[in-house]
């Protein structure tokens, strides 16, 4: 017997989600079992098992963290670009007008 | 079931709406019109790293040079997510990548032309971006699924991609002098290249993809939205457009190009591969490509085990 | 504010923006898609951090952070001669990748215990990401190490290559002495070097990688070093260069390669051609 992380997915746009694991001895019956225990109430319309030994993680996750600045990276650095849009205007009007 | 029953099966799913994944039966048609489609926009980003790439080393302040470099990484990351989905019907991707660099296959026109300073950082950041967001926010409700979960990802990224290129460009625009014109130059060269970035007129009927709802949008309707959408916003920073110039259109309120001004010499010669600097920068990949075969059998060596 | 934190941070600065913008130009070509992705994120960490210590450096000085990095004479940088180097393949690349980050964590675990409180606190924070670049180097270098022949002869060639200038890195900062004395830099770059060295060479041997890898050079630097103690005396190159006999030295004294030019040429002529400009 192994354990199986069952993921399931809503709909054809959406990501598989992991939603739980059971303990099988085959993926054909980890299947059958996670048919019943995740999606039951039509939790989605696809499924996925896989077996966890397969699944691998780094064993120290502060490797993920994002240590210094990578504010470029998100869109609130680019907050600005509403005021700067107002004074690029005005630049342009300066022009235009002299 | 006979071929014709299957075929008649999946096009009514199609035409219902519904969406085809990579274990489903599709029809070869589809199978290689989506593998090619989505091979050459994976072609497009990888190659589309290139010109900004090559404005990189003079990027002119540290913010710029670290959020350029994010961008392009941004670009070959959408390249690597795409390659993933074309792979799965059929082609591996060293083999999509060596007819990429050898030039047997495509990619988009507008990376077939040479950068000169930071004015094409702006236009490609912020129009030629905002042309392929318009194209690419069309495909998300495409036929195939795999296409459009990836897309929805290309799609965030696109997004800020354009607030920083739109950023670079109101830099410029509220700049000296010179920076203005660094824009304007920009624009001038760039102007017709994005025009054909959307392709002449769809002909519908003929159009397989767009008969499997893979594309849902023809050309002309996604360029007359990026027209609607930008020229306002170049022409309020006081640039001024070239050849084909957009005008005013009262009775509709749309932004209109001239269709009989368009030359579409420089498109049929990139789409022989034969851009100004298609095989210069296609050679560049070659090379790096061959010089680096034993990175690719390091990397296809089976787990290394410490010594 | 004291004169002699200004060249030890500006060293470490300028080693990490020159550094950070030759890794930088692999984003686009790199051999494998994949790891274009995460070099890049490489490439911007040594840039981020070149842009945080060049803030501290502005703090004591008042110079802006860009004009630091972008605005200075050619002999006012202090980078390492190996950090100039143009990328070559990717064998070199990595090579360099594997000792830079090594001689970087090892001046950065000194430098966590400095006398300046902002300085030791920016290290703390830097060193968690370079702790990041040296795993990723030790997974490539492992891998190319104990993979096909071909791989594996580029690799031993290039870090050979590498490993004749890597000693750049520890060359004597100006004012290190008081630096010392003053706390702010823990440990003499002599004694940097020395760990390094162990560290490294152990790690090489536990590769199986050859040790003429580091031998050879390390004999001509040590003949050259005690027969005449004349560090700045040039030996000949094989582009014809002149350089120090104690190879990949010079660049903490703002003495750079012909290499150094061309980058900076690229690197700061935008930036120079439109004093003031905002961008």
């Amino acid at each position: 017997m192994e354990v199986y992380e069952v993921f399931r997915r809503a709909g054809h746009k959406e990501p598989f989600e992991h939603c739980g694991a059971v303990i099988a001895p085959d993926s054909d019956m980890a299947l059958l079992m996670a048919k019943e225990c995740f999606l039951r109430r039509r939790e989605g319309n696809h499924i996925w098992v896989a077996r966890r030994s397969d699944i691998h993680s780094f064993e120290d996750e502060s490797l993920l963290e994002i240590a210094a600045d990578k504010s470029y990276r998100f869109a609130e650095a680019y907050r600005g670009v509403v005021d700067k849009r107002e004074k690029a205007r005005r630049r342009a009007q300066e022009i235009a007008s002299s | 079931m006979t071929y014709e029953e299957k075929l008649a099966r999946f096009t009514d799913k199609v035409n219902g709406g519904d969406k085809v994944e990579t274990t489903d039966w599709m029809p070869d048609d589809y199978r290689n019109g989506v593998l090619k489609f989505i091979e050459m926009h994976a072609n497009s980003e990888i190659m589309g790293a290139l010109p900004e790439r090559e404005c990189l080393p003079a990027a002119p302040s540290l913010k710029r040079k670290m959020s350029l470099c994010a961008k392009i990484q941004d670009e070959v990351g959408h390249a690597q997510l795409l390659y993933r989905v074309a792979e799965d019907l059929g082609k591996s991707r060293d083999a999509m990548y060596y007819d990429l660099v050898t030039g047997k296959s495509k990619f988009h026109n507008v990376f077939h032309y040479p950068v000169k300073h930071w004015g094409d950082v702006a236009i490609i950041g912020w129009l030629i971006d905002g042309a392929a967001l318009v194209t690419q926010a069309a495909l998300l409700d495409s036929s195939y699924a795999p296409y459009t979960r990836v897309l929805k990802r290309i799609c965030a990224e696109e997004q800020l991609h354009l607030r920083h290129g739109e950023d670079i460009t109101l830099e410029l625009a509220s700049g000296t002098d010179a920076q203005r014109e660094m824009f304007q130059e920009a624009l001038g060269r760039w102007w017709l290249a994005i025009i054909h970035f959307f392709g002449p007129r769809s002909n519908v009927d003929k159009d397989l993809l767009l008969r499997w709802k893979v594309k849902t949008r023809t050309n002309e309707d996604l360029r007359q939205e990026f027209l609607d959408r930008y020229v306002p916003k170049v022409l309020e920073l006081g640039f001024q457009f070239p050849t084909p110039v957009p005008f005013h259109d009262e009775a509709t309120g749309h932004w209109l190009i001239n269709e009989d001004d368009i030359d579409w010499g420089p498109l049929d010669a990139i789409k022989k591969n034969q851009g100004p600097e298609t095989a210069r920068r296609l050679s560049t990949r070659l090379e790096m490509y061959e010089g680096h075969r034993w990175v690719r059998e390091a990397m296809a060596e089976p787990s290394i085990a410490a010594a | 504010m004291s004169d002699s934190l200004v060249p030890l941070v500006l060293s470490l600065a300028d080693d990490e923006l020159v550094l950070g913008h030759r890794h930088s130009e692999w984003t686009g070509y790199a051999p494998h898609i994949e790891e274009d992705v995460a070099f890049s994120s490489i490439a911007q960490d040594e840039i981020g951090h070149a842009t945080a210590l060049y803030q501290l450096v502005g703090e004591l000085t008042g110079d802006d952070p860009d004009h630091l990095a972008l605005g200075r004479e050619p002999d006012d940088y202090r980078n390492a001669t190996i950090c100039e180097r143009p990328n070559g393949d990717w064998a070199f690349t990595l090579a360099r990748h594997w000792l830079y980050d090594h001689a970087d964590s090892v001046r950065l675990e000194s430098l966590e215990g400095s006398s300046n409180q902002e300085l030791a606190a920016l290290v703390h924070k830097i060193r968690r990401e370079e702790r990041y670049h040296l795993i990723h180097a030790e997974a490539w270098v492992k891998r190319v190490a104990h993979g096909p022949v071909e791989g594996r002869t580029k690799l031993i060639d290039a870090m050979a290559a590498a490993w004749a200038e890597i000693g750049g890195i520890f060359e004597e900062i100006d004012g290190e002495e008081k630096a010392v004395y003053q706390g702010e830099l823990p440990t003499p770059t002599a004694e940097l070097h020395r760990t390094f060295q162990e560290r490294t060479i152990a790690a090489l041997d536990e590769l199986g990688l050859p040790t003429e890898i580091h031998s050879r050079a390390d004999e001509q630097a040590e003949f050259v070093a005690s027969s005449s103690g004349d560090l700045i005396a040039g030996r000949e190159s094989p582009n014809g260069e002149q350089t120090d006999p104690l190879s990949g030295r010079g660049g903490r004294r703002g003495k750079h390669s012909g290499d150094f030019d061309q980058l900076w040429e690229t690197m700061t002529g935008q930036y120079r051609a439109h004093p003031g400009a905002r961008w």
